[in-house]
């Protein structure tokens, strides 16, 4: 464009326009915007850009052998090139007289023999990449390993002056213990940018050359995994599977091999080997040569074996692991049925309920005003924790509600209903909670969260408690491999039986956290009065709890009845319910008002 | 002032002077717009003359050439263009209408056909198309039209609600708009259009007299009044609702700087004037030399705004502002609009069309829910109607802006309307050049 034509709009002052916009990658996925650790990093590793830190010169990192120190390592020089070299393009003396330099002795000297990185130059101050050690009147120089000399080479800078060559580079030769000899080669030049002013990364690097150090999980290189993701993904040693079902013991051992319980094998075995079941090697070494090379894997993947705690395992269906102990409470799944829909989905209602009380009783923390603050630092943590330690609780036991109902249409869907019965959803609350003294039970109550609540609530969950020992022996009754149980159900009685612990201990660690507070409770509790079941202001919080209750019921309905599509739609109307819920509740108790949650259900 | 538009307008001279020169370039003033490539360039004011002379000799891009601009030459049809998925729908949610004006495209609503509202299923089924085929992360713009789309409010309530869910569960964003005429509003209207924050254009073709003469209830009364009434709630919502006035201009309406005007006072803060050029019936189309009565009275609004947006005041005249924002952009055009490419309008029947104006046209069918877009139908449309391949297009300067023409117009009565529009584009380098020297800040907020 000439000083006479003026452009003046868009389509004059731009090259072509494209007819739709071009939305183009996101910024993620930019390689400056990538995860960034360099080893080995997800998109490409970073460590080998710095191989092309120098105009013409290719090099590799070789750290320190397995066996020790032995001259080898170090920034070794793999070639010395110029083709391909956009630097070479560049306008500068420098880069003359470097091409001078490659084309002649310095070039040909580089062709012949292994040349390591002996030192680098830059503003006076030289670096050579050795450790001196003074021995005895000697000084031993070992070169810094790979990674040590990368480092370096990663603090170099570069001159913004294009025309002026501000590092030096010295390459030597080495003796077998790594000491430098003969001749060295000093280039001078510049050290790469690697990125040109529109982001674009320099042309001089082969296709390839930026994941050529990585592992490649997609092959399943387990083996060249140097930081332990994919090892990490993978079995090591196993036990090996019993292979006829009806040597099967109990606890999935052998009853014929007693070595089977024992011996460990190597998970990467090459399967189709004599010796294929021989005890795994103790070293990696050891193993190699007996394991699968990382190109079989994906030919032979079939062969390798589920493992399900510990041991290799060809089906799914695999009772080994249940420790069946007998002696359960409940006779046969009949009476499992009762105590389940009359006792303990009705109890966990409750207690889901009463913590949710408790809960709402408590402060939040941005109502601590700044003067409280002051006199207690840690309330408005505090606050927070204890309130995030019962939710926590109360949202656990509407899970193990749900838990106990799944596990009552599970064992109706196989058949285990007494006749004439089928699964309803029990979804209301038990009358009567355990008091963690043996048989004792107290009436359901809503408190607020002081000491003597929160006392109540660690007795509930005590560990050997009432609430404990009955879903023990719902473990118990459901380990039996006997009882014909559908899968599952086992483990779901074991989630629900361990969770117990958690919730005494998180009702403990409420208890201390609140301890410090004791004497002061308007700091922690909102002054709250349980409101009549028929008090107006309630309404609404006892109708969306109905709604919430309503939903599950259908939820749970549709779920047991095997359609799966109205029970999403059940149980999200419920959770919207719920989340509304929580809004009012929040509010009401804000003002001092709490919700009589037993209200529609008798009081 | 403008250097082709004196004080005493001379609309002759405005056409004479925006009549083609050079199938490569266009002088107005000292701006050159290379034709193919909708650039624009300022000449120094020493070398029009020479420019203007080059030109009468055919030597145009010779000249051009010397002051370093090579112009490149027009491109060859396309051919085949293979259009993408639809973006935009209108939903003809009703083709029956309470007024009865003279010119309307649908014939008083009905298309010619009986009166019939559209169905839920209809309605429901071409919006999930619409957004089923949209990427999620796109978005997709609705339009209610008709007749009188008001008179199917509860389906545009349900289609909106609809739209919106489904929308939503895609990550779509979704863009409403309605053109009304405004007689039908209530106040529950308006608050449900603010939150949806609609788009909404309500049709008016002057003060009360004329409007009414123009735009008569079924029984003859003016509409006016009611339009004035139903209007407070959507002007008192302003900040949600995008609000502007559509003049049709007849004959009979020309008076468009009284018209602007009189809507102002009203509260629109956006008035764009359409010319009539396809009444179905044939009343209230503008002929011969009606564009050019045309041409002064539009230049006469453009004029007005020019002074008012000079001088740091707002002014409601839209048409110039467009003119100016799609010459500053530059964007050359295949077609006068996104019919068939980006657009498509559903009616009762549930058939596709080409736009809100191919209802019920064969010209326009574009495939129907049932069976699905016709995308080679689209395809054919858009292939032969591109403006590289029409012939009458291929000398002139303002191709690449114009697009070639309203699609349904030029298919039915042809181009009337070339020297006006010319005449305008003209009269737009001009005002482009004065607001780039006196007021470049106004670009700054075009996307």
């Amino acid at each position: 464009m000439t000083e006479t034509l003026k452009p003046m709009n868009r389509a004059a002052l731009s090259g072509p326009t494209y007819a739709q916009p071009v939305l183009g990658n996101p910024a993620a996925t930019l390689m400056e915007s990538g995860v960034g650790n360099c080893f080995p990093g997800l998109e490409f590793d970073l460590r080998q850009l710095d191989v092309r830190f120098f105009p013409g010169l290719v090099f590799e990192f070789p750290g320190v052998t397995p066996a020790g120190p032995d001259g080898t390592q170090g920034a070794r020089l793999v070639y010395a090139d110029m083709t391909g070299d956009p630097m070479f393009d560049l306008d500068a003396d420098w880069v003359t007289d470097l091409k001078a330099q490659f084309n002649g002795a310095a070039g040909a000297a580089l062709g012949d023999g292994q040349w390591y990185l002996h030192s680098v130059e830059q503003y006076g101050k030289k670096i050579e990449l050795y450790d001196f050690v003074l021995y005895q009147n000697t000084v031993t120089q070992t070169p810094y390993e790979g990674e040590t000399a990368w480092w370096i080479i990663r603090l170099i800078e570069a001159d913004p002056n294009p025309d002026v060559a501000d590092l030096t580079v010295g390459l030597t030769q080495r003796a077998p213990d790594g000491s430098p000899v003969g001749n060295p080669v000093y280039l001078k030049g510049k050290r790469r940018v690697y990125l040109d002013g529109e982001g674009m990364i320099s042309e001089v690097y082969h296709p390839g050359e930026f994941t050529a150090s990585m592992c490649s999980p997609w092959t399943h290189d387990f083996r060249d995994c140097a930081c332990q993701y994919w090892a990490s993904n993978h079995p090591d040693v196993v036990l090996g599977p019993v292979v006829d079902p009806r040597d099967e013991l109990e606890d999935g051992t052998s009853k014929t091999d007693p070595a089977q319980a024992v011996t460990f094998l190597d998970w990467m075995r090459r399967r189709k080997l004599p010796g294929a079941d021989l005890s795994a090697e103790t070293t990696i070494e050891g193993a190699r040569p007996r394991r699968y090379d990382p190109y079989e894997i994906n030919l032979h993947w079939q062969e390798l074996d589920f493992v399900l705690h510990g041991k290799e395992s060809n089906e799914t269906h695999n009772a080994g692991y249940r420790i069946h102990a007998p002696g359960s409470g409940y006779a046969d799944a009949a009476a499992a049925i009762t105590a389940l829909t009359n006792d303990l989905a009705p109890l966990e209602y409750a207690l889901a309920v009463e913590y949710l009380y408790a809960y709402f009783s408590l402060r939040s923390p941005d109502e601590v005003s700044v003067d409280q603050e002051k006199e207690f630092p840690g309330l408005a943590n505090d606050l927070r924790a204890a309130r995030q330690l019962i939710l926590s609780v109360a949202l656990s036991e509407m899970t193990h509600m749900r838990w106990a109902n799944q596990t009552l249409w599970m064992l109706d869907q196989a058949g285990l209903y007494p006749k004439g019965k089928c699964y309803e959803p029990v979804i209301e609350p038990a009358k009567k909670i355990p008091d963690g003294k043996t048989g004792g039970t107290r009436p359901r109550a809503l408190k607020v969260a002081n000491s003597d609540t929160l006392q109540t609530f660690v007795d509930v969950e005590r560990p050997d408690g009432t609430l404990d020992t009955e879903y023990g022996d719902l473990v118990r009754l459901f380990s039996d491999p006997a009882g014909g149980y559908p899968d599952g159900l086992y483990e779901l009685a074991v989630r629900i039986d361990t969770d117990g612990l958690q919730h005494y201990q998180k009702f403990r660690d409420t208890r201390n956290v609140l301890l410090p507070y004791s004497s002061r409770p308007d700091l922690f509790l909102r002054s709250i009065k349980l409101a009549k079941d028929d008090d107006k202001s309630v309404q609404l919080a006892l109708d969306l709890l109905d709604q919430a209750v309503e939903a599950l019921r259908r939820g749970y309905g549709a779920e047991a009845a095997g359609d799966m599509t109205a029970a999403q739609v059940g149980i999200t109307a419920g959770r919207e319910a719920m989340h509304r819920l929580n809004d009012a509740c929040e509010f009401l108790a804000q003002q001092g008002i709490g919700v009589p949650f037993f209200a529609r259900f008798g009081g | 002032m403008a250097r082709d538009v004196p004080d005493h307008f001379d609309t002759a001279a405005l056409i004479a002077a925006s009549r083609p020169k050079d199938p490569d370039l266009h002088l107005s003033g000292r701006m050159v717009l290379a034709a193919e490539t909708a650039a624009l360039y300022a000449l120094p004011e020493t070398e029009v003359a020479a420019l203007a002379d080059a030109m009468a000799k055919g030597q145009g891009g010779a000249a051009l050439e010397r002051l370093g601009l090579t112009l490149a030459p027009a491109a060859p049809p396309v051919p085949e263009i293979t259009p993408g998925p639809v973006r935009a729908l209108a939903l003809t949610v009703s083709q029956s209408c309470n007024l009865a004006c003279g010119y309307c495209y649908a014939s008083g609503g009905s298309f010619g056909g009986p009166d019939t509202r559209m169905d839920w299923p209809v309605a429901q089924k071409a919006i999930d198309r619409l957004i089923g085929d949209t990427p999620p992360g796109g978005s997709v713009k609705i339009a209610f039209m008709g007749g009188e789309p008001m008179l199917a409010r509860d389906l545009i309530r349900q289609s909106v609600d609809h739209a919106n869910r489904r929308a939503a569960a895609r990550a779509v964003s979704v863009g409403f708009s309605i053109t009304t005429n405004g007689t039908l509003l209530r106040d529950d209207d308006a608050e449900f259009l603010a939150q949806n924050r609609f788009a909404v254009t309500v049709s008016l073709d002057g003060a009360k007299a004329t409007n009414d003469r123009l735009r008569p209830l079924r029984g003859g009364q003016g509409s006016f009044a009611l339009v004035a009434r139903g209007l407070a709630p959507l002007v008192a919502r302003a900040d949600r609702i995008s609000l502007s006035a559509r003049v049709t201009v007849t004959p009979d309406n020309l008076d468009l700087a009284e018209t602007v005007g009189a809507l102002a006072d009203l509260g629109f803060q956006s008035v764009g004037a359409s010319p009539m050029i396809n009444a179905p019936t044939g009343k209230g189309t503008l002929q011969g030399d009606d564009f050019h009565r045309l041409l002064a009275a539009m230049v006469e609004c453009g004029q007005d705004w020019l002074t008012a947006t000079l001088a740091g005041r707002a002014h409601p005249f839209a048409n110039l502002a467009t003119a100016l924002t799609e010459l500053h952009r530059g964007k050359v055009r295949s077609h006068g609009c996104g019919a068939a490419r980006d657009y498509l309008s559903v009616d009762a029947s549930g058939s596709y069309s080409a736009c809100h104006r191919f209802v019920n046209d064969p010209l326009g069918r574009m495939g129907d829910l049932v069976s699905g877009v016709d995308d080679r139908a689209r395809a054919d449309f858009l292939t032969e109607r591109q403006v590289e391949a029409q012939e009458a297009c291929s000398k002139c300067w303002a191709r690449r802006l114009c697009g070639g023409g309203c699609h349904q117009e030029v298919l039915h009565v042809g181009r009337p309307a070339c020297d006006y529009v010319r005449g305008w584009l003209h009269f737009a380098i001009s005002a482009y050049d004065r607001m780039m020297t006196e007021r470049p800040d106004w670009f700054d907020a075009i996307g």
